[in-house]
């Protein structure tokens, strides 16, 4: 589904669309300039004119932290890794929690790494 | 365009650690340390900078009216700034631009924080509303984590180890072992670093600054009032403010924080100076790879290299660039609001020598750098002995 001139908040719709896997992208209609559907200006050229674009949201992980001390709300899932994924083939990366991690050795920077859902909290991944 | 030169007269500190006082209190025991400092009269102050973060925790906010009032001067405007962990300097910068573009010839800076009361569950949550909270403190991710991320990729990406970041965490408790006002005034080893509790790995709590109650005040003026007041006073030669995505998702590399690159560069051309110029460094040492990250991109040391540097003892107080003679907000610890505006104290302490037995000698001119979260904002600002 392509927008124009995408809406403002497109939280709801990002939430959506982590839920089903994926990732809502906003490409930029002048400079093609990819972003994570939550930006209002492109970060290159400034332009407000954006494509909604949903890409597959798979990758791996670019770093990740094992939380053993977790923050209100994550008490049940200790110890899970917190990790910043790179989307497969494109430059963006989006940020979220994958349970039952408990050492590096089960994580290594590099594994591949796909959303399966967003939950009250935030995006929830799984190794591939 | 024509600038006043701004200088640093007086400053004045509550201890760092868990305090009994209310946050008004506590700020105004650092004010008025920084106006006896300084040598002035309260009635000279023309306007009045407080950085807070939490002050709802204390049940206080618009704390800058209480302080006026407090202070005889309640006729004074004053307000109150808030940008994360990196409050204090923000609001240094703001008071700076006034003063230099000669809106007021002397204002009050105050930095000041109280959150111990409410214990580490409420302070961890509420913290990490200072992150892109969307994306990261409600995802998961506490401070410890979005720092110990930016260390996994550091380690993986140079030739650096645990034991490297710990030898930070080692020389900030020597020098904060010297700083009466200190937090954690203990001295501790690379082993008892090794050995604490993880917290978020690599990050282990020895690799983490405390929660800290505190507040820190300097008197800032122009020269001519500086003059008339004072001969213990300091310039500020160089101030520079930058930013970087909210969300560590967004930028391109993990290993630096761009603000702080931003912000020493403008820095350092105000000041006219290079990296190389600069006698010793306050830096915002939040977790130990933070500060190795900062001495990197403060242009200390290659990019990579700053690990191996901390562990040859180059940033030690007798080192070739001291980093944190105070102990840093590791060992002094980390009033949030308040810790940009203590740095500024002790670049005034040392380059007027009053530092005691943590002076860094021969040194004529110190660094501040202190940001927000995990360096969204950043202020740098360069200062210079008379």
């Amino acid at each position: 589904m392509y927008l124009k001139v995408c809406k403002l908040s497109a939280k709801p719709e990002f939430i959506e669309a982590a839920k089903a896997g994926n990732i809502l992208a906003r490409k930029c209609s002048k400079c093609g300039a990819l972003h994570l559907a939550t930006v209002y200006y492109c970060k290159k050229c400034g332009s407000k004119e954006f494509e909604d674009s949903t890409i597959k949201g798979t990758g791996k992980v670019a770093t990740y932290t094992i939380m053993t001390v977790p923050p209100e709300g994550f008490e049940d899932l200790a110890p899970y890794a917190w990790v910043v994924m790179e989307i497969d083939d494109s430059d963006i990366r989006v940020s979220g929690f994958l349970p039952k991690i408990a050492t590096p050795a089960d994580l290594p920077i590099g594994t591949p790494v796909k959303i399966t859902g967003f939950d009250e909290r935030g995006i929830v991944l799984e190794k591939q | 365009m024509e600038r006043e030169s701004v200088c640093v007269l007086g400053g004045g500190s509550t201890k760092y650690g868990k305090l009994d006082d209310s946050i008004s209190d506590i700020t105004l025991q650092a004010s008025v340390g920084a106006i006896e400092s300084a040598g002035i009269e309260p009635k000279e102050i023309q306007a009045g900078y407080i950085s807070n973060v939490f002050g709802v925790a204390d049940k206080q906010v618009h704390l800058g009216p209480v302080v006026m009032s407090n202070l005889g001067i309640s006729e004074c405007p004053s307000l109150s700034i808030e940008s994360a962990c990196g409050s204090g300097s923000v609001s240094f910068r703001e008071a700076f631009a006034n003063v230099a573009a000669g809106f007021y010839d002397a204002v009050l800076v105050t930095g000041t924080e109280k959150v111990t009361h409410t214990g580490t569950d409420w302070t961890t949550t509420y913290f990490s509303y200072c992150s892109d909270f969307f994306y990261e403190g409600q995802a998961g991710a506490s401070f410890p984590g979005l720092f110990a991320s930016m260390a996994r990729a550091y380690l993986h990406e140079f030739d650096a180890t645990e034991e490297d970041l710990a030898s930070v965490a080692v020389k900030n408790h020597e020098n904060g072992v010297l700083n009466p006002k200190a937090h954690l005034r203990k001295k501790i080893s690379i082993d008892d670093v090794m050995d604490s509790a993880v917290v978020a790995s690599p990050l282990k709590l020895y690799d983490c600054c405390p929660f800290s109650d505190g507040a820190s005040s300097v008197i800032l003026c122009n020269e001519k009032f500086a003059k008339e007041h004072s001969k213990d006073y300091v310039k500020v030669i160089g101030s520079g403010r930058g930013g970087s995505p909210a969300a560590l998702q967004g930028r391109e590399k993990l290993t630096t924080i761009p603000s702080t690159r931003i912000a020493a560069e403008a820095a350092y051309k105000m000041a006219g100076i290079t990296a190389k110029d600069v006698d010793f460094a306050e830096v915002h040492d939040c977790f130990t790879v933070a500060e190795v990250v900062d001495s990197e991109d403060l242009g200390f040391f290659e990019k990579g290299t700053g690990a191996t540097a901390a562990r040859n003892g180059e940033t030690k107080l007798n080192g070739s660039i001291p980093i944190n003679p105070s102990g840093g907000l590791k060992s002094k610890g980390h009033p949030i609001g308040a810790t940009g505006v203590g740095q500024v104290v002790e670049v005034f302490e040392q380059l007027t020598g009053k530092s005691g037995e943590r002076t860094v000698n021969d040194a004529k001119i110190g660094l501040t750098q202190n940001f927000g979260a995990t360096g969204a904002s950043c202020a740098v600002h360069v200062f210079e002995s008379v």
